[in-house]
């Protein structure tokens, strides 16, 4: 039956591009709603497989290309890997000692697959996810833009269970298709609208119409009290026919038009500098012309092999993932180091136009009001401990920037797991504590708007930040 | 004062089981125990005379309060509860006396259960001791007051069965209106459970926005499942035939000496391999790359091969099927198989999982057959057996559309021996010697979920005339009731506006009859105001009664039987009724019944959340358990006091080996007797049960406690209060002490004790069952002490020791939860204050006829409560 026409044919077709419209069938799970005259509220979150650098305090690389800073919460000292992120130290918070539990000991190529949705999905056999943390905010924030999120990833599509190539996941756990070429996700967001969604939209239209009717005559017939649980119902039906007038209304409003002088739509991972820059321009744009207020952008997959391996093309090294391989080669270090760091410096490119720019609505500029989150699930190689994570702006939502953020107890100098090379490191006990992820999710949802006080099976937020 | 007798007679065998008593010295077996309990019951006592509703006004008896009642109240319990002290916020000298009209009818019915179960006044205040007698006097005035209370209040109930289908009703309406086997409501969330512990419940079945779309996306996606269009779609086929495979095999290799040597005439034990029955030939075999083939011809039956594939215990042929497999449809495993022997205490069934390994660390891997099926024929004149899974609702590898090799693209099927094998010279195995996958499979074309929709007419070509015919039909088995001309007209009218936009008739149906499924009649089950003239305006409608009916013994709506006999208006003549009941219970839809009944009533959800039991086999038993005992005490109508105690245990090999209980074997459950020192019996102390009340590592006495007393005497203890001090483990005092001391010690406590003493004895009985429900006899080289007295001064000596209280003492509490928890589940309501009449009546029926279950069933189905509104 391809050639059905229907409201789950076309959802269909707008997962498999990778951009989920703000439709009705998005439900709205958070208490609330922000409303739409206010200043946007906007999370983003890039990830990059393979984890960072780790050397050994005693290996001379360490003072150079270990990742994580030096020093204390604000006299922090940043390392050659991320010494570029230097002129917006008052504008990011770097943090240590934060993991999800039930991955700590699965094998990192797993983990891309929960970085965002803290489920237990294990190494092998069934596999099941859960809610990404972007799409939770979506959820709440999607109605307002014309596009409930935007998923990127530089592979694109789902990727494989404990293999994904995106990191947004729906409320059943269902990987969203990422977009991965720039010429398609313009044309998504400032191109192409809707083209036949009208005459869907005006034949969901006459459904409800129907079952209005239906019900009416229905409740005639019901005792009182009866007619009260028929309202639900009602209600229920009425909402999703003021969805539809919502819809409506995006199909009907001009596409944004936006400054295009420096996109390169053509650009391959393979030109890694025109391709990142081009990923993170799309992302700029969106945000700038409220098409969305929620991204998410995967640097590729875990464990080498496709177009994102050859990102670090762009410093000159081969394979990205081999570089985690030979960090005991010569120069293995400062190779990754390089490579962690010229991702850093897309990153900081990405923050400071979004700090250059004044935000639409006059409430300071547009970095204060989005909370930009960097990170990867491994640390030291495969090792699923200590994400190494950068966070950028949300001054407006509430954090406070210029941080070094240590979490845990006993691994203050990121030691533990450090140096390894082999799958011994990461099959090994855990020495240290380290704190949940997910209770970082939690303050993130929370100075997002969302009232909820729980994250992946953990409860509560994280002091501190 | 009818019930003044029994209530004596109620207390006299209270008083010979205080320990203290000299009555008996050794205690009698349970078997004597339920005898006794069942003499001493208020409710099988012809003089306990059910009241049933009169034409006249009932009137509260408040002569005998002031005579009797309430001076007997002032002075045993006005002292903790008056003006001076009042002890629970419960002034006895407040309480309104008219419980007809008056507004403490929930207080005097707290009374009623305190007294009634001797546990006021405290055994520890000799004080105020309640004379039997006093005791007789109150309990009886106030059982007749609250009977005739609740009939009073009969007609406004408190809730109503009014609701919607939960998502497991929905599924099963779906799958037995459009015939699709497949889980088609997993996208819904989960309901939230009563306080009953039932998801049925019609207070808690809310609607959202989101819940209401769903139901529009599942029903249109149900719909196109069940349609199709165009020509037969050409079907992906592989064949393994052995004796090919063992000749490609033999081609591809050297026939060095080596090969030679094993050409021994015996095949070698446990070994998978490819084996000539005849020759001896024997070549390993694990699988392999298995490519599809254009010219196979599928579902023949070629003739038996001597060449076989040996598949032993615990194996598994993995087939790669490349990336050639269709995205939706039916995948048909065909396969021939036949045991290497016959031993019947040995069995061998198969299994298949899916799985891919993408890249390095990115693999999955699930069991797809909803169930094994054994191979019972003998390896000489072997079996078809076939699977049928649903492509579209497993696992699939995401690259097998990709164009380059890497993410790796290959999709794997296993065929795995689960068996219970003993091994040996001559040992069990599976011997296979023909395989074939196919998908998309169909059964015939179009299929039959396709001709049930849109079905032969000589109206086909006029599309208004057989829109109608397709709608009408399908609307009366959607909303389970005749269907008007006005009611058709509605989608038709709907029809029209869709049929542009389509290029089909049949496309554009398909979504006008997806509304329907969206329509609050489908979606909910209704009881209208009734136009017939001649019902009282409370009964239901026929219609409405077959919905309730099949909602409740098969979690579903009804077949066209039961609609055709509520369209006679005979559904309810007592003998149809009975009829049909029957054979409601007998379909195998009726295990959708035991299924969701059991797992609500005991709570078995909870098994979910529990980590500590690691093998798989393991756990589906012991979730099985409860609900194959039910079956089997429901099927043979036995009493219900067998979920107390049974002589028999219902279990399979892996259960029993749990058990300790020898000589079961396979995977099916089935009746065992056993004896006392098995220490089971009845569903208390089973596996499932002990595991999920438990902590992880050890028993959990007040998580058994508190389960007891909400599942089985529907008496739930209060809910903690705010700001109970956590156990501080870390002080050292307590961490010395041992469970039981601890929970001594936690009820020492002020705060603790009123909740604690009511709850923590039922728990310690059962401190013979470790987390795992396995029974011990020590603790940590302790012996286990699991004897503890009740609130009431009751000592139960371990497990036999509440059982024979339960059957001796509290039988008739039991026997009135069960019924109450059925009659809830059956209407789809909590049960209030106005329902207390008609399950008291229905409970006195159903001890009078000796705890049938099955007689429970007609019961209730007959009674005036569930043929109301």
């Amino acid at each position: 039956m391809d050639n059905k026409s229907s409201l789950l044919s076309r959802r269909t077709f707008l997962r498999g591009t990778g951009i989920a419209l703000a439709l009705p069938w998005l439900e709205t799970f958070a208490v609330g709603n922000p409303r739409q005259d206010e200043t946007p509220k906007r999370f983003v979150s890039v990830y990059h497989p393979d984890g960072v650098g780790l050397p050994l305090k005693s290996d001379p690389a360490w003072k150079d290309w270990s990742w994580f800073p030096r020093g204390g919460e604000q006299d922090f000292e940043l390392t050659k890997v991320l010494d570029v992120l230097e002129p917006l130290r008052s504008d990011i918070t770097i943090y240590s000692g934060l993991s999800h539990p039930d991955a700590r000991n699965v094998h990192g190529h797993s983990n891309a697959d929960q970085y965002l949705t803290a489920a237990p999905i294990g190494g092998e056999g069934p596999y099941q996810n859960t809610i990404s943390l972007d799409q939770v905010y979506a959820e709440y924030a999607g109605d307002f833009t014309r596009h409930s999120s935007l998923v990127m990833s530089t592979n694109g599509g789902i990727g494989g269970p404990r293999g994904a190539q995106t990191q947004s996941f729906n409320r059943e756990g269902r990987p969203i298709p990422a977009m991965n070429k720039p010429k398609e996700i313009f044309d998504l967001l400032f191109v192409t609208s809707g083209k036949d969604a009208a005459g869907k939209l005006a034949r969901s239209k006459s459904a409800l119409d129907l079952l209005i009717e239906n019900t009416r005559s229905l409740n005639r017939q019901l005792s009182s009290r009866d007619q009260e649980t028929l309202k639900q119902y009602l209600d229920a039906v009425r909402d999703t026919e003021l969805k539809l007038v919502k819809a409506q209304r995006w199909v009907d409003n001009p596409i944004p038009q936006v400054d295009t002088s420096n996109l390169h739509l053509e650009a391959d991972p393979k030109e890694a500098r025109l391709y990142f820059q081009t990923m993170y321009e799309l992302i700029y744009l969106a945000f700038l012309s409220d098409s969305t207020r929620v991204a998410t952008f995967q640097l590729g997959r875990e464990n080498g092999e496709g177009p994102h391996d050859l990102l670090s093309l762009a410093v000159g090294l081969n394979g990205a993932h081999g570089l985690t391989h030979e960090v005991k080669n010569p120069g293995g270090w400062e190779n990754l180091g390089t490579y962690n760091r010229y991702q850093a410096e897309e990153f900081g490119r990405f923050a400071q136009r979004l700090k250059e720019t004044p935000e639409p609505t006059g409430a300071g500029n547009m970095l204060d009001n989005t909370l930009a989150m960097h990170g990867s699930a491994s640390s030291s190689f495969h090792l699923s401990r200590n994400y190494p994570i950068i966070s950028a702006g949300g001054k407006n939502l509430g954090f406070t920037n210029g941080r070094y953020l240590k979490f845990g107890k006993g691994n203050e100098d990121n030691q533990a797991g450090a140096g390894i090379d082999t799958d011994a490191g990461w099959q090994g006990k855990l020495e240290v504590e380290e704190l949940p992820l997910a209770k970082l999710f939690v303050t993130i949802l929370q100075r997002l708007g969302v009232e909820t006080d729980s994250f992946g099976g953990q409860t509560g937020s994280l002091s501190r930040v | 004062m009818k019930r003044l007798q029994t209530t004596i007679l109620l207390f006299l065998w209270s008083v010979c089981t205080i320990p203290a008593a000299p009555c008996e010295d050794t205690p009698i077996s349970l078997d004597a125990a339920k005898d006794q309990g069942r003499n001493t019951s208020r409710f099988r006592k012809e003089t306990a005379e059910v009241a049933t509703a009169t034409d006249a006004a009932p009137k509260a008896n408040l002569t005998y309060f002031q005579e009797s009642v309430g001076p007997i109240l002032n002075k045993s319990c006005l002292p903790c509860h008056g003006p001076e002290k009042s002890e629970g916020r419960l002034r006895i000298d407040q309480l309104n006396p008219d419980l007809l009209t008056g507004p403490d009818v929930e207080r005097w019915s707290e009374v009623y259960n305190a007294l009634s179960k001797s546990e006021m006044p405290p055994e520890d205040a000799p004080d105020y001791a309640l004379a039997d007698a006093d005791r007789g006097r109150i309990v009886d005035w106030l059982s007749e007051e609250l009977n005739q209370a609740s009939l009073v209040r009969r007609n406004s109930k408190e809730h109503s069965s009014f609701r919607r289908l939960t998502k497991y009703e929905y599924n099963y309406a779906l799958q037995d209106l459009l015939g699709l086997p497949y889980a088609l409501a997993n996208k819904l969330p989960p309901e939230t459970a009563s306080e009953d512990g039932f998801k049925n419940s019609s207070e808690l079945l809310q609607m959202s926005v989101m819940q209401f779309e769903t139901y529009r996306e599942l029903g249109l996606k149900a719909l196109k499942r069940a349609t199709v269009s165009g020509e037969r779609p050409q079907a992906v086929a592989y064949v393994i035939s052995m004796p090919e495979e063992m000749s490609k095999a033999k081609s591809t290799k050297d026939d060095t000496a080596a090969d030679e040597g094993k050409k021994n005439k015996r095949k070698p034990r446990n070994e998978q391999q490819l084996f000539h029955r005849e020759t001896g030939e024997s070549i390993p075999f694990p699988g392999g790359k298995t490519m599809p083939r254009a010219d196979a011809v599928v579902g023949q039956t070629p003739a038996v091969s001597q060449v076989v594939l040996v598949l032993p215990r615990s194996h598994e042929l993995k087939l790669d099927l490349d990336r050639f497999l269709p995205d939706e449809g039916i995948m048909r495993v065909r396969l021939r198989a036949g045991r290497s022997t016959m031993n019947p205490d040995e069995y061998a069934s198969l299994r298949l999982i899916f799985s891919a390994h993408t890249s390095n660390n990115a693999n999955f891997s699930q069991t797809v057959s909803e169930r094994d099926i054994p191979v019972t024929a003998s390896a000489d004149d072997p079996q078809w057996i076939h699977f049928d899974i649903p492509l579209s609702d497993i696992q699939r590898n995401p690259f097998r559309k990709l164009e380059t090799t890497f993410p790796r693209r290959d999709e794997f099927l296993h065929i795995h021996n689960v068996s219970n094998s003993h091994g040996g010279e001559d040992p069990l195995q599976v011997l296979i010697d023909h395989i074939e996958i196919s998908a998309p499979f169909y059964e015939q074309w179009p299929p039959k979920t396709h001709t049930d929709i849109f079905f032969e007419s000589g109206s086909r070509s006029d599309e208004q005339v057989y829109g109608r015919e397709v709608l009408s039909r399908f609307l009366k088995r959607v909303w389970r009731r005749p269907v008007t001309a006005p009611d058709v007209d509605q989608f038709m009218d709907l029809f029209a506006r869709y049929r542009p936009g389509f290029a089909t008739f049949e496309d554009a149906m398909v979504e006008v009859l997806a509304t329907a499924l969206a329509t609050p009649e489908f979606l909910y089950l209704t009881q209208r105001a009734t136009a017939d003239e001649t019902q009282p305006s409370s009964r239901i409608s026929e219609f409405e009664f077959a919905s309730r009916l099949s909602m409740f013994l098969w979690s579903s709506i009804p077949d066209d039987d039961l609609l055709k006999l509520a369209e006679q208006g005979k559904l309810r003549e007592p003998d149809v009724l009975t009829a049909q009941v029957n054979r409601m219970l007998e379909d195998p839809r009726s295990r959708r019944f035991s299924q969701n009944f059991v797992e609500q009533w005991l709570g078995l959800d909870r098994m979910s959340s529990v980590t500590h039991v690691n093998d798989n086999s393991l756990r589906e038993s012991m979730l099985e358990e409860p609900v194959a005992f039910f079956e089997e005490v429901l099927k043979n109508n036995r009493s219900v006091l067998d979920f107390i105690h049974s002589d028999y245990a219902l279990v399979n090999e892996r259960l029993a080996a749990h058990y300790q209980i020898p000589n079961v074997y396979g995977p099916h459950f089935r009746n065992v007797p056993i004896t006392p020192q098995t220490n089971r019996g009845g569903l208390l102390t089973s596996a499932a049960i002990m595991t999920m009340n438990s902590d992880g590592t050890d028993s959990h006495p007040l998580k058994r406690g508190v389960w007891m007393l909400r599942r089985i005497l529907d008496d739930p203890p209060p809910p903690p209060p705010p700001n109970v001090p956590e156990v501080d483990l870390t002080d050292p005092r307590i961490l010395q002490m041992t469970l039981k001391e601890r929970i001594a010690d936690h009820r020492d406590n002020a705060a603790c004790v009123s909740c604690h003493s009511r709850i923590d004895p039922w728990g310690i009985a059962f401190e013979n069952y470790d987390a795992l429900g396995v029974y011990r006899t020590h603790i940590k080289n302790q012996p286990v002490d699991a004897t503890s007295e009740l609130f009431n001064r009751q000592t139960l000596e371990g497990i036999d020791g509440l059982k024979r209280y339960l059957l001796t003492d509290r039988q008739d509490q039991f026997a009135r939860a069960m019924v109450h928890k059925l009659t809830a589940y059956a209407l789809g309501r909590p049960l209030s204050f106005g329902d207390r009449a008609d399950v008291d009546s229905l409970t006195a029926q159903f001890r009078r006829r000796d705890d049938g279950l099955g007689d429970l069933i007609h019961l209730i189905v007959s009674s005036s409560v569930f043929n109301s509104k």
